[in-house]
């Protein structure tokens, strides 16, 4: 088979790897590096993309790439402990490898909204796919009219990136509003859940596009607040996730409604999405 | 049976409180086809039949339900479900009793005592199947195909099925409503499909069923509608650790087939569906007959007669011959 | 292109040029009819109405070793794809719904093994002159005589068979054979215009799709697919039978310390196709995976390719365990809208 063959997959390098949050379904971030140097010159991705990661032996997983291109000439993926392959992943250390296909999928319109604010509605472990495009605001302050990240967990031992979020609050145009479920001894920050933090913020719709990930009731709630605030549906984006295993569109088994999330997506701007009931089952 | 009689029992039985729906048959969408028809009210009941074309074990959406999660404040819909069985079909209730996979306060059983089945591919092989409406009926040691007005009589043996042939129990075990009188019981035939391989030597015997189980495409047809096959976690769909390969060659399907058959032992009550639906036609009927037979021989045990009965792979005899094993 | 006739007397010895060429045939095993290698001296019948399996196995095996490797160990190794092949006896609709799947896998990113198996094939149609009892390929864009995606179509005349090639390949077929054919005659072409408007009559069941992939979104929600589902029992028989399905599943297998990533079929009528690890199911009941079936064919693959996923072959309604029948639920659909 001398054509491109896009299920050959290629090979990482744990360059470092750290847990996010504990407990059975912990995250780990792995931050990986291409070990072939034509691959990792070659590799461009942009912010929302995907990758299909995995153990040879076990299968592969799509997860988000959780950094910006701009960040370097490296790949970080935050994964959580659930099954067969995410099991074998986490038994990986750093200066083991990993298979990547990709970068699959569409992307974040980053380009579009420049000018505007940004606003990341984020909770648990959707933080991931939503922190590239923190980082990438970060690199291009001047581009946008400024980042509000809101940002919550159930506790704040479920926070991902936790040393990031200081940098922020020095800055006047980036701001970071976490929150946490439940009363904890030693939190100073909000307590509450995120669509509700939301409402509380107010923040205006005016020249904001808002991006939401997080579990699919979260994604409910602050589609619905979004829309009492104001926000038009083309304002709004979010990403989405299904059960995958070619993510090119071939074995047909991602897709919500007309869209195959490894293909059409996993980025869907609300006015699309509004019409795939499937999308919100 | 009086098809007024049935379709009136139906319609009383549907508009009880306490029944959700009622399951039956009713006549395909083309040629000699059957369907299972879901009933909840006296209009669906007018399609209710019952004939020689009536194959189909119904007992299977007893434990096929799905649940969905309710929505907060709104209780389980917990009325009975009432099901149309034929004799082998009832002995799957009896065996879903005794095993706890249902309550015997969920279901309303309506018996219909069975002259004997068709084999609708020995009938579609014989007479041709057509997309005009026809009707088969019973006439004593014939059937009557009615087609266009045309009457033409089938001799009784050239199309009645074989697990018909072997019929022990054509009228229900269990019922709560019977429909019709019951049926005389016919003299049983030998086993010829399970006689035959049990005059093979174990090689032959091995190259039939490679040659059987490579035609297998693992579709799970057999497994779901199969009344005895309703475990909510089936082995072969969990992959973690994987203990069938979902990869289809000879060895993962005979790993399969035979699994199957090994969970059967004892509980599978010979209604002969799994063959019925099975695209590749694999003869699997010999192969649970011949487990079924040899639980009957060895334990003297037959499944879906009593519904006190102990389950067989669940309970020991103290006073078990046992002299077959060493 | 050449069209040329063959005798029906100088059949056996036509098969026999290609007999050793890994030729394909429907033969009857057991009580279906298959695709199987045609032996040495042996002559395939085509008395058939068509294969209980689809020949879609040709280009997307049930079972297809992706690539093999060694635990610990980064080195792939690609399967050889092994030899070319001829399919000859296909039937139109099962052509077609190849061309219809083909779009699919050269959707983006080319799928290297189907479309590498698929141009190892030489694919010889046969049109039907009796269409089977649940054929409906008129309705849905073919014809019992349809050309697309065929290399050569044969048609029965009776006595011979008239040979049409349709692509370069068809003609390498005629030109091997040309010591055995006869330039086709204007009677032959006319008996075959013949033929082939009495088969396309002879199709007994019709499905009306005006209307129905720009509709069928308004019917989401709509009680007919409860209603059409009820008797489902899940089983993948009309996927796994269907010319146009193409849906699978990618697994590693182990043994020891040799493995390999492989696929095979899947069907999106079991629960686990679409079920996430966390547990949670987009499509979690029968209802829902009927649906989606549906719109997939009629819906879904209209938007993507312009084209209606189902070829009418029918195999779906003839081997459903519960008369499920995909003509009757369209009826309903074209009802309800």
């Amino acid at each position: 088979m001398t054509a491109e063959n896009p299920y050959i997959p290629n090979f990482a390098t744990i360059e470092d790897s750290w847990y996010e949050t504990g407990g059975d379904r912990c995250i780990k971030t792995f931050k990986v590096v291409f070990t072939d140097p034509a691959v990792r010159d070659g590799w461009s991705h942009k912010p929302g993309q995907c990758a299909m990661i995995g153990v040879l032996g076990e299968g592969e997983s799509m997860i988000s790439i959780s950094c910006s291109p701009t960040e370097g000439k490296f790949l970080r993926f935050s994964v959580m402990k659930m099954g067969k392959v995410t099991q074998a992943l986490h038994k990986l250390e750093t200066g083991d490898q990993i298979s990547v296909r990709g970068p699959y999928g569409n992307s974040f319109p980053i380009d579009e909204w420049q000018g505007k604010k940004i606003l990341t509605i984020g909770g648990g472990i959707g933080q991931a796919p939503l922190r590239p495009i923190v980082e990438y605001v970060k690199a291009n302050r001047d581009k946008y009219a400024g980042l509000t990240m809101i940002y919550g967990a159930r506790s704040s031992g479920d926070l991902c990136f936790k040393g990031e979020f200081d940098e922020m609050s020095k800055c006047d145009d980036l701001s970071c509003h976490l929150t946490i479920d439940i009363e904890e001894e030693g939190w100073s920050h909000n307590v509450g859940f995120v669509p509700q933090m939301l409402l509380d913020l107010n923040p205006s719709p005016e020249n904001t596009i808002a991006v939401t990930c997080g579990p699919p009731i979260m994604i409910r709630f602050v589609l619905e607040n979004l829309k009492k605030l104001g926000f038009s549906d083309d304002q709004i984006y979010t990403t989405l996730e299904n059960r995958m295993k070619c993510g090119i569109g071939k074995c047909g088994r991602c897709n919500a409604g007309g869209m195959y999330v490894c293909k059409d997506g996993p980025v869907f701007n609300y006015s699309v999405l509004k019409n795939i009931p499937e999308a919100f089952a | 049976m009086d098809l007024e009689q049935l379709r009136k029992t139906a319609a009383e039985v549907v508009s009880r409180e306490d029944v959700k729906y009622l399951i039956g048959w009713k006549k395909g969408t083309y040629g000699y086809r059957v369907a299972p028809v879901f009933v909840e009210d006296a209009a669906g009941a007018a399609e209710l039949f019952f004939s020689p074309l009536c194959t189909a074990n119904l007992t299977t959406y007893l434990t096929m339900a799905e649940k969905l999660p309710l929505p907060r404040g709104q209780e389980a819909d917990k009325r009975k479900v009432a099901l149309m069985v034929k004799g082998c079909d009832s002995r799957a209730v009896v065996q879903l009793l005794v095993e706890k996979g249902i309550h015997r306060d969920q279901v309303v059983v309506i018996g219909c005592p069975c002259p004997g089945m068709v084999d609708p591919a020995l009938l579609a092989e014989k007479y041709k199947e057509t997309e005009k409406p026809v009707d088969l009926k019973w006439d004593g040691d014939q059937f009557l195909l009615i087609c266009d007005g045309e009457e033409l009589a089938i001799p009784r043996d050239e199309v009645l099925a074989e697990k018909c042939r072997l019929c022990r129990y054509p009228n229900p075990v269990i019922s709560d409503i019977l429909l019709g009188d019951p049926v005389e019981k016919w003299e049983v035939a030998e086993d010829s499909g399970v006689a035959e391989l049990d005059t093979l030597d174990i090689n032959e015997r091995w190259s039939y069923w490679q040659e059987q189980f490579s035609k297998c495409i693992r579709c799970y047809s057999c497994r779901n509608v199969c009344p005895l096959c309703y475990c909510q976690d089936c082995i072969l769909d969990r992959l973690n650790p994987t203990w069938v390969n979902r990869a289809v060659n000879f060895s993962e399907n005979t790993a399969f087939n035979i699994s199957r058959a090994f969970h059967l032992a004892g509980r599978c009550i010979e209604c002969g569906e799994c063959e019925r639906v099975c695209p590749a036609n694999i003869p699997l009927g010999k192969l649970n007959r011949k487990m079924a037979q040899e639980v009957r021989e060895k334990y003297g045990f037959e499944p879906g007669i009593d519904p006190d009965a102990e389950p067989f792979q669940a309970s020991f005899k103290p006073d078990d011959p046992e002299d077959f094993i060493l | 292109m050449s069209a040329m006739l063959l005798s029906k007397e100088k059949w056996p010895q036509f098969v026999g040029k290609f007999a050793g060429k890994n030729l394909w045939a429907p033969k009857l095993e057991g009580e279906a009819m298959r695709f199987s290698p045609v032996e040495e001296g042996e002559t395939p019948l085509l008395e058939f109405s068509n294969t209980r399996i689809p020949p879609k196995s040709a280009a997307f095996p049930q079972t297809e070793t992706m690539f093999r490797f060694q635990l610990g160990n980064q080195e792939i190794k690609l399967p050889e794809l092994g030899e070319e092949m001829i399919l000859m006896g296909i039937r139109p609709c099962d052509a077609r719904a190849m061309s219809i799947v083909e779009k699919l896998f050269r959707w983006d990113y080319d799928d290297p093994y189907y479309l590498e198996r698929r141009n190892l094939i030489t694919l010889i149609g046969l049109a039907c002159n009796e269409p089977g009892l649940n054929c409906f390929c008129s309705s849905v864009g073919g014809a019992p005589d349809s050309t697309e995606g065929l290399d050569l179509l044969m048609v029965d005349l009776g006595d011979s068979f008239l040979m049409e090639a349709v692509t370069p390949k068809g003609e390498a077929v005629l030109k091997e054979a040309e010591d055995l054919l006869e330039k086709a005659g204007s009677e032959a072409l006319k008996s075959r215009e013949a033929i082939t408007a009495e088969a396309g009559s002879k199709i007994r069941r019709t499905v009306d799709h005006k209307g129905i992939p720009e509709g069928l979104p308004a019917l989401w929600d709509d009680p007919l697919w409860a209603r059409v589902s009820a008797s489902c029992i899940g089983c993948g028989t009309c996927t796994y039978l269907c010319p146009t399905c193409h849906c699978f599943d990618i697994q590693d297998e182990v043994e020891g310390f040799e493995a390999r990533r492989c696929r095979m079929w899947d069907s999106c009528m079991f629960e686990e196709y679409s079920l996430h690890t966390s547990g949670h199911n987009p499509r979690p009941t029968r209802r829902e995976r009927t649906r989606n079936r549906i719109n997939h064919k009629y819906n879904y693959y209209v938007d993507k390719f312009d084209v209606i996923a189902c070829v009418g072959c029918g195999r779906c309604i003839n081997l459903c365990p519960v008369n499920i029948d995909i003509v009757e639920i369209l009826r309903q659909v074209k009802e309800a809208l």
